[in-house]
């Protein structure tokens, strides 16, 4: 039986999926690949059947991203058990490295690390999140989701504790599953980057629609799965204002950005949208705006930026550099 | 490796589960019992610890009866897989039964067979309910509700949630009829006329049990929506997916209403039957203007009148 599995998720990308794979054999020793193919129409599955070390599994019916590591977990055999995106890579040896952390402290049940951004250009940003935090990391976690998926190892048995992640979630799953080990085991992690995590082109109009969606499936889940954790019931009420509080303003900040983006890029629908979710989502945003936006470093930032597409995609970065990757005392 | 994996979700039932694993020991030879204990908040994972040979895990956050059973299956080690509830028995030989069948016939998803009914007290009713005699495609049957299939009496391969997916948990009391249905677009059916099960009805005086059932029927109805879309469905003429889909509501309708005027009228239960019924005017406002609905009623009351003249 192997050690590891990487799964990797794959649907119509067959131009990358080999670089993904082959990097996945490459990150550890005694690791098995398993690929699942959420039901692809092109040459995907022809292109995996001619790669005899992989474990090829063949959905056929299109089950979403969460769906397909479910179907992925079940068909996997190692005790630990990592998740790779199709168009990302995994560096060299990582994945023993960070097991042999996990293994040095058997009470965590998962290892995070950092992920190096890169747009579809080649350029790269520097190492996400700029710093790890290690041990109980829930209410940070709460906050924001801080951790690059592919960049975590998990142990198998964490989840048969946790629950598998749930697949009616596709794009946020991932978050919702760290929330809900997070809960309940202590976390350890690598100061150290081990994938290239490919961001999806700025200038795409499909990567920002999903991000006001998303953020809207984020705060449904919030107010109708995190808020009732028991570990939240549990806790006072003060604190429980302070998640609430956290959480919110990184979705203002999100959704604003994304309205901003959309008048600079003189795209009407697009500020539409993300005002409206602002404002449906967080009727008082407008006062938090005001309260972040107007800081001298924010426009100071925004205005030297040259609000082009690719400016506009780095300037966010840098704000997120400066405001929140820092721990927020 | 194990031949056969019977999964039994369980929440708060240690009196009742034991039962429920002995029956499965005693339904095949080479079988690996594997009990998820739901978040239970009693002394079932105590009782759990003293049994031997069966493989027991503790989720410590609710998932719901779907929920556990995907945990099952993610922990499962054999090719076959059988779902069981910790309140329902396994007829003694009866997975070597399925699995022999399903061994025969590789190319079936699963195979069902029949189901005895019982008392609260496991004393069994007399009622058996057989699966209709179908071999092959029982997609479209499935599809309009047609053909019940319990998980309590069927034996899955494995390898279908490899090419379907697993089961879904936003959808629980329906979520099995979702997952053999979307088993069966993609595989044949196979069914045996032995008793493989024996299922523990809940009373019938509990009022919440039926208007669970009418809540069900309801989701049933609504999901069948989305299941329209799978791409089986998607291939076939306009007309004859509207056609599906009527057949469908109406015989959720008659259920409904059926109900309503059988079970709950006659005891007086007035809620329920309120339940059921605005349930099935929700469905198809028409109701009220379709005759043979007020004969059907008529007819359920009439029997039943008869019945006490009887007495």
């Amino acid at each position: 039986m192997p050690r590891a599995s990487i799964i990797i998720t794959t649907h119509n990308r067959p131009h990358t999926l080999p670089r993904a794979i082959a990097s996945a054999f490459a990150a550890g020793a005694d690791v098995e690949v398993i690929v699942v193919d959420d039901a692809s129409s092109d040459e995907t599955s022809r292109i995996c059947r001619s790669i005899p070390e992989i474990k090829y599994v063949r959905l056929d019916r299109n089950q979403g991203v969460a769906g397909a590591r479910n179907v992925g977990l079940v068909a996997s055999s190692g005790e630990f058990i990592s998740f790779l995106d199709d168009d990302d890579v995994r560096l060299r040896h990582s994945l023993d490295e960070q097991i042999a952390i996990l293994q040095r402290s058997p009470e965590a049940m998962f290892c995070y690390a950092q992920a190096i951004p890169d747009d579809q250009s080649g350029n790269q940003s520097p190492p996400f999140p700029a710093v790890c935090s290690s041990g109980d990391i829930f209410w940070e976690l709460l906050a924001r989701n801080f951790i690059p998926c592919g960049g975590v190892v998990f142990r198998r048995a964490c989840l048969t504790r946790t629950g598998l992640p749930d697949a009616s979630i596709p794009g946020i799953d991932d978050w919702d599953i760290w929330i809900r080990i997070a809960e309940l085991f202590p976390t350890v992690c690598l100061q150290a980057p081990v994938m290239i995590w490919r961001q999806a082109t700025p200038t795409s109009a499909q990567g920002s629609s999903n991000t006001v969606e998303l953020i809207s499936l984020g705060a449904k889940q919030f107010r109708t799965r995190w808020r009732k954790l028991p570990r939240v019931t549990a806790a006072a009420r003060q604190r429980r204002q302070k998640a609430w509080r956290a959480f919110s303003e990184n979705v203002v900040e999100h959704l604003a950005w994304e309205t901003f983006r959309g008048l600079c890029e003189a795209r009407p629908g697009r500020a539409l949208a993300g005002a409206r979710t602002l404002l449906r989502l967080h009727p008082s945003a407008l006062l938090v705006l005001l309260r972040r936006w107007t800081r001298a470093v924010t426009i100071i930032t925004l205005i030297t930026s040259n609000r082009t597409a690719e400016d506009l995609a780095n300037a966010k970065i840098r704000l997120k550099q400066i405001r929140s990757d820092v721990p927020r005392q | 490796m194990p031949r056969i994996s019977v999964i039994i979700p369980t929440h708060n039932r240690p009196h009742l589960l034991i039962r429920a694993i002995e029956s499965a020991r005693a339904a095949a030879t080479d079988v690996e019992i594997i009990v998820v204990d739901d978040a239970s908040t009693d002394n079932t994972a105590e009782v759990c610890g003293q049994l031997a040979g069966i493989k027991h895990v503790r989720v410590e956050r609710n998932q719901g009866v779907a929920g556990a059973r995907n945990i099952g299956i993610f922990e499962s080690s054999a090719q076959y897989i059988a779902f069981l509830d910790d309140d329902d028995l396994r007829a003694p030989g009866s997975l070597d039964l399925q699995a022999d069948v399903l061994d025969r016939d590789p190319g079936a998803g699963f195979v069902c067979g029949a189901m005895i009914m019982a008392d609260q007290d496991y004393q069994a009713t007399g009622e058996i309910i057989r699966p209709r005699h179908i071999s092959g495609d029982a997609f479209w049957s499935l599809l309009e509700l047609d053909f019940p299939v319990m998980p309590l009496c069927a034996l899955i391969r494995k390898e279908c949630f490899l090419r379907v997916g697993l089961l879904d948990r936003n959808i629980s009391s329906i979520d099995d009829w979702d997952m053999f249905t979307r088993i069966a677009e993609l595989y044949p059916v196979t069914t045996i006329q032995e008793a493989v099960g024996i299922y523990r009805q809940p009373t019938p005086s509990s009022a919440q049990g039926s208007s669970a059932r009418a809540a069900q029927l309801q989701l049933a109805a609504r999901h069948q929506l989305k299941l329209l879309r799978l791409p089986r469905v998607a291939g076939v003429p306009l007309k004859e997916r509207r056609l599906i889909r009527k057949r469908t509501i109406n015989r959720v309708c008659d259920h409904l209403i059926w109900n309503a005027g059988k079970n709950h009228l006659p005891a007086g239960k007035l809620r329920p039957a309120a339940a059921n019924i605005a349930v099935a005017l929700k469905l198809d406002p028409l109701i009220p203007l379709r005759p043979s609905e007020y004969q059907k009623v008529a007819r359920k009351l009439s029997e039943r009148f008869r019945g006490f003249s009887n007495l």
